[in-house]
């Protein structure tokens, strides 16, 4: 499948991803099936993720924020220079679809993998790629631009379009500077937002009105040229579950699109790619409404870059995209065949294609589905997850099932909040779209992800939700079901995570003492007092007490209930529970936060059931500060008053200095062990003092000592 | 080695028999157990935990590793006096922060943790035990002091106790005193006489004397804080070491000092930390003792079920075998093993003798399990040197250096008991399951014994003897030897270290056996002349 040479175009030998995580991980992979030396970019937050020691040789951009590094177009030309790349792929996002950088890049005598700076151009306005795709017979939502400042005018739009409807940033993605706007009471105010929003995210602050179609699907045409005029389509993709305008499951065939209106979208998305003359991986967006014969479509937006999800239409398809794109950057044919194409050729033109074995055929095989893996909380509004991903392990579906990860993070990478919050992507394909959700779900569920909330439940739910199944799949599918957002573990899943957590606890624990292993956990010849723990879970504080019985009996009492536990085996992080009758293997791992035993919080992650526990062990002591004398503080030192920085009736913070005293030529800070309102005040400066003499009185405000009192 | 053969039959009427009566006496000791735990009873209980503080083994649970083993020692001493059951002092051996150490609780629900001749008794031995085995010693310290109407059983014993803590800590074993509440008067020389002192802010008090006594003898007025308070213990007189803000500060404080110490085991410790479980099932433990003590049983029956991987080899099997000797691992831990299965008679002795002095060349702990009604008597074994012999296993075993440990499974009687390391052979630890019986000799032969010496001073006196008269007397004889024989009396004088469930005797042995490790284990070739 990997296109031949025989072109007379430029060569890539070395090839520079202007990205980061999984997407370059992506292309390097590609580059290494063609035997193409690679190059990584990376800020400093990344330094240490894979994508960076996967390439051959990986050039520091130094700095944290996106501005700073990956959408600085002198950096990445500089590290291209700097490694010797010939070429420069763009990933996506960042400078992907940046015309100037694309330009940029031309003028340094590389090779760009992407269509023209002027087809980027064209498209990346939306506003302008609406007018070419009108011109060239493609049917477009009900939009109005918005020509002035003026609000009358942004009615009278409004009007013409229709309510409900979307401010949109002509120059957006990603659902940044989007609005949705129901009525016009909120217009000038979303307008003005969204307006804010598109400049600063894209410096270019123009949005336009579209109508928005409620109970649409999202899809869209995978398109494909090259430099030689062959465009071909590499079939549909639905992306219509998205949250807040960002997709999350994606895949091909679309479930709700007519063969009719499917072969309709594929020709206007050829179409609009022809009236750009555009070459490589791009795709044309399109709302679907309605069913059957009076399904419509409307187009949205081209995007000119490799999509996120191309993954999908790659394991329907078998094609490496990537490795078409290198091709095509490298003045190569596709030789990309249509399905449909077949079936206009003669017999004599159909037999020398068969003879040509370097023409492929496209023929959509699999059913794919897409997930994208967010660190963030869905229970919490999409909160992005940021920290040390102590764990990603991931799982493992059924044996002959076909599931794809794209991740770009690895166990004990951080992931930082300068970027995009996404982990990677899970896709499953099959024959059929119940198998293959069927296997995506299996393979996300017994994932193991510890450290960070990630969407993972939701995205499981949505998989093995009978909406999801029967392909009913509106945009606003999330809206209509919100109980797939934060699904929770039955209760009694969770009771066994806590049991499993607190007995595989009791028995690392006696496996790691240096002495008495042999001895039962918590063994007493005169019991009086239970084992216990405390847990934080996000629900609250849960205590569990536990006793052993026999052998390998156990009782655990979380709540008011309490189960009968055996335990079958323990080994490594796996233990083999009985919970009242009911036996399985339970994954525990456990990540303390420092090396302090006794006051120590740990993170302890429990997989088993198709569900994942996240709980803090709570350390059995916790140490408050020193705090003064009762309702004073005293000096440690005999000394000199120097200065009295607080009178009768302050209020005061912990840590605040009150006195300093001047002692062995050295300067002490007398500071407040606790908020509190000063009483009375002792000393004055130049006043000699003693050690441990009382010098400021005070009634605290607070109930919990925080800060030292000497200096 | 041997895989010990089992032909125990839990079906038998016997076994049955034995495992009812066993159950019994195990029902017995939990409800004994519960009642030591439970102190001073709910309403002092009550009134502490209304003070915000912990109870003793709460204290200690905190203190000692989570999910750590913890070996109490005499539970119930007091039984069958006029003391508190537990004499209100919790003792023990736990391991805090991977140290094995004693740990020694006041119970101030109990008499305010005042301390009577049971306590003192039991500080005493937790201190011996502590220098042998070379542990540290942690005392949770809240004791009225003295109990008062006691002071004559305490005075010289309780002085004894100041002195004893601080020879240990002459002899480098640290001693940390964590105090909680009232350490007064004598008390005040726990913390006086320790290597480390936590006190715990605005609890502890620790003074000579208190505001009453300091009024009587010199006319002054002042108030606790001024004489004995934890704040002006740390800035002024300099008694406390570490000052605790609450009751698991100070117990987390002295979990930090004994973690500081960095103690290493002096001992050659365990073959393996992963030791085999014994192959037969310890339940059956309790079927095995004959209900009936004077009824003989199967001792290897017992070491099948004790041993790792009930692995056996056992010494001169052929040879004086009622005394069974061998060389077995326990939780781990090589040991040699003498377990009686019958009188003993010269061969037994000798042999006995002999093994000792091997297990003393070889540095191995020895466990005795007595199960001895005594030394052979009558004509034929007077004249064989019954008593030469069992002079050398005494002899033996007074001199072995290597650290014995006594379980006592069925009875003990007699100089057997001597032979055996009973409790005046200073074995390291001595436990007892609840069915023993101990005593000088058997309720029936004291008895018989005693009629036959009143019907010969009758018949020396030239009297008729009455047997009617006698026979209540008698009765009244042996009832009370019965009584003073159980196992329940044994250990309320303390004559043990505590009675064990038998499935729980690998379990405590192993503990054991593991806190002598923490001193160096070495035999002796010097022994008393040995009597040819």
């Amino acid at each position: 499948m990997t296109p031949l040479e025989g072109s007379h175009g430029p060569t890539i030998t070395r090839l520079l991803v202007a990205g980061r995580g999984e997407v370059a991980q992506r292309i390097f992979a590609s580059c290494r099936s063609l035997g193409l030396g690679t190059v990584a970019v990376f800020a400093d937050p990344d330094a240490d993720l894979p994508f960076v020691r996967e390439a051959d040789v990986a050039v520091a951009l130094r700095g944290s924020t996106a501005a700073e590094t990956y959408l600085d177009a002198t950096k990445i030309l500089a590290a291209a220079v700097r490694a010797g790349a010939d070429a420069i792929h763009p990933g996506y996002g960042f400078l992907a679809e940046n015309a100037d950088f694309a330009q940029a890049v031309l003028a340094a005598g590389l090779v760009w993998v992407g269509p023209s700076p002027a087809a980027i151009r064209s498209m990346g306005s939306k506003v302008e790629a609406k007018r070419i795709a009108v011109r060239a017979g493609v049917p477009v939502a009900p939009s109005a631009e918005l020509r002035t400042d003026d609000e009358t005018d942004w009615y009278a739009a409004a009007d013409d379009v229709g309510f409900p409807l979307l401010v949109k940033a002509s120059a957006g993605g990603g659902g940044r500077g989007m609005r949705l706007v129901q009525d016009g009471d909120d217009l000038a105010a979303a307008i003005q937002s969204a307006q804010r929003e598109a400049g600063s995210a894209f410096g270019d602050s123009t949005v336009f009105l579209e109508r928005y179609l409620t109970g649409a699907r999202h899809v869209e045409v995978q398109v494909f040229g090259d430099t030689r005029g062959n465009l071909v389509h590499l079939f549909e993709r639905e992306c219509s579950i998205q949250r807040r305008h960002q997709k999350i499951v994606e895949e091909t065939p679309s479930p709700g699109t007519a063969p009719e209106t499917r072969e309709r979208m594929y020709a206007a998305a050829l179409a609009l790619a022809k009236a750009v003359d555009y070459v490589g991986a791009g795709t044309v967006e399109f709302l679907v409404t309605g069913d059957g014969e009076r399904q419509e479509f409307f187009f949205l937006e081209m995007n000119t870059r490799l999509q996120v999800e191309h993954g999908v239409t790659e394991e329907s398809t078998l094609l490496d995209l990537v490795g078409l794109q290198l091709a095509v950057a490298q003045g190569q044919p596709h030789r990309l065949v249509p399905e449909s194409a077949w079936d206009d050729m003669s017999d004599e033109e159909t037999f020398d294609a068969l003879e040509d074995d370097r023409l492929m055929e496209v023929v959509s095989s699999f059913h794919a589905i897409e997930v994208r893996l967010y660190a963030e909380d869905p229970a919490a509004d999409y909160q992005p997850s940021t920290g040390r991903l102590h764990r990603f392990e991931p799982g493992r579906p059924g044996d002959g099932s076909r599931v794809r990860w794209d991740v770009g993070v690895t166990s004990g990478s951080e992931v930082s909040a300068f970027y995009d919050p996404m982990l990677g992507k899970v896709i499953a394909s099959s024959e059929t779209r119940a198998q293959a959700a069927r296997d995506l779900a299996a393979a996300l569920r017994s994932t193991r992800i510890h450290g960070l909330r990630t969407n993972r439940d939701q995205l499981v739910a949505i998989l093995e939700s009978a909406p999801f199944l029967a392909g009913g799949t509106p945009t606003d599918f999330l809206e209509l079901f919100p109980e797939l957002t934060a699904p929770q573990p039955p209760a009694e899943l969770l009771r066994d995570h806590l049991v499993a957590a607190t007995v595989f606890g009791a028995l690392s624990r006696q496996a790691a003492s240096p002495v008495w292993r042999f001895a039962p956990s918590g063994w007493r010849n005169v019991p009086a007092v239970q084992q216990t723990v405390t847990y934080e879970h996000r629900s609250g504080p849960i205590s569990v007490a536990y006793q052993r019985m026999g052998a390998s009996e156990w009782t655990v009492a979380v709540g008011e209930a309490t189960a009968l536990v055996r335990v079958f085996g323990f080994e490594g992080e796996r233990i083999d529970l009985e919970i009242d009758g009911l036996r399985r293997d339970y994954l525990v791992a456990a990540y303390p936060d420092s090396s302090l035993e006794d006051l120590t919080a740990s993170l302890v992650c429990v997989d088993a059931g198709g569900w994942s526990t996240d709980l803090r062990e709570q350390p059995r002591f916790v140490v408050a500060a020193n705090a003064g004398g009762e309702g004073g503080t005293t000096t440690p030192v005999p000394g000199t008053v120097t200065v009295v920085g607080v009178s009768v009736g302050d209020a005061v913070v912990a840590g605040q200095t009150l006195v300093v005293l001047e002692a062995m030529k050295m300067e002490h800070r007398i500071v407040a062990p606790a908020d509190a309102v000063v009483e009375r005040v002792l000393v004055a400066v130049g006043d000699s003092v003693d050690a441990h003499q009382v010098l400021i009185v005070f009634t605290p405000t607070s109930a919990t000592p925080s800060g030292p009192t000497g200096p | 080695m041997q895989v010990l053969p089992s032909r125990l039959d839990p079906r038998s009427e016997e076994y049955i028999v034995n495992r009812a009566v066993l159950t019994a006496a195990l029902d017995e000791l939990a409800t004994l157990h519960a009642q030591a735990a439970a102190g001073g009873g709910e309403r002092s209980v009550a009134k502490l935990r209304s003070r915000g503080k912990l109870l003793p083994r709460e204290r200690i649970q905190l203190l000692v590793d989570r999910d750590s083993a913890f070996l109490e020692l005499s539970a119930l001493a007091g039984y069958g006096s006029d003391e508190p059951l537990g004499g209100g002092l919790v003792v023990g051996v736990g391991v805090v922060a991977g140290t094995e150490c004693v740990i020694v609780a006041n119970d101030p629900t109990v008499k305010g943790g005042a301390q009577g001749p049971t306590a003192v008794r039991k500080g005493l031995r937790a201190m011996e035990i502590a220098r042998i085995n070379r542990l540290p010693l942690i005392n949770l310290t809240e004791s009225a002091g003295a109990d008062l109407p006691k002071q004559a059983e305490i005075f010289v014993p309780g002085g004894e106790s100041f002195r004893r803590l601080s020879q240990l800590s002459a002899a480098g074993i640290p001693t940390i005193t964590l105090v909680f509440g009232s350490s007064t008067a004598g008390g005040a020389y726990v913390p006086g006489m320790s290597d480390y002192v936590v006190l715990q802010e605005g609890a502890a008090r620790v003074y000579l004397g208190g505001p009453p006594l300091v009024k009587m003898a010199i006319d002054e007025d002042a108030d606790e804080e001024s004489l004995g308070g934890a704040e002006m213990h740390a800035r002024t007189s300099g008694l406390a070491d570490y000052l605790g803000r609450d009751e698991p500060d100070t117990i987390r404080i002295g979990r930090d000092i004994v973690r500081r110490l960095r103690w290493r085991k002096a001992g050659p410790g365990t073959v393996t930390q992963t030791p085999d479980p014994p192959v037969h099932d310890p339940d059956q433990l309790l079927g095995i003792p004959s209900a009936d003590v004077r009824q003989p049983f199967e001792i290897r029956e017992v070491l099948a079920r004790l041993v790792d991987g009930s692995r056996f080899e056992e010494f001169k099997p052929l040879y004086g075998t009622t005394l069974v000797a061998g060389w077995a691992e326990l939780a781990g831990f090589p040991v040699g093993v003498l377990a009686n299965n019958g009188i003993l008679f010269s061969p037994e002795a000798n042999k006995g003798a002999h093994f000792i002095q091997l297990c003393n060349r070889m540095n191995v702990p020895i466990l005795f399990v007595q199960n001895i009604t005594g030394f052979m008597v009558g004509t034929r074994y007077e004249q064989g040197g019954i008593i030469k012999d069992g002079a050398k296993l005494i002899n033996a075993v007074a001199n072995s250096t290597v650290p014995h440990l006594t379980l006592m499974v069925g009875a003990s009687y007699g100089a057997g008991n001597y032979g055996m390391s009973g409790r005046a052979y200073d074995p390291r630890f001595v436990f007892t399951w609840p069915s023993h019986r101990i005593a000088v000799m058997g309720p029936k032969q004291l008895g018989g014994v005693l009629s036959i010496v009143a019907r010969q001073k009758a018949a020396s006196m030239g009297i008729d003897f009455d047997e009617a008269a006698f026979a209540p007397m008698r009765e009244a004889f042996e009832d009370q030897v019965e009584r003073e024989s159980t196992a329940l009396f044994a250990t309320g004088r303390q004559w043990d270290d505590g009675l064990i469930d038998p499935r729980d005797s690998r379990t405590a042995l192993g503990l054991a056996l593991s806190a002598c490790h923490s001193a160096p284990v070495e035999g002796t070739s010097t022994f008393g002349v040995f009597r040819m």
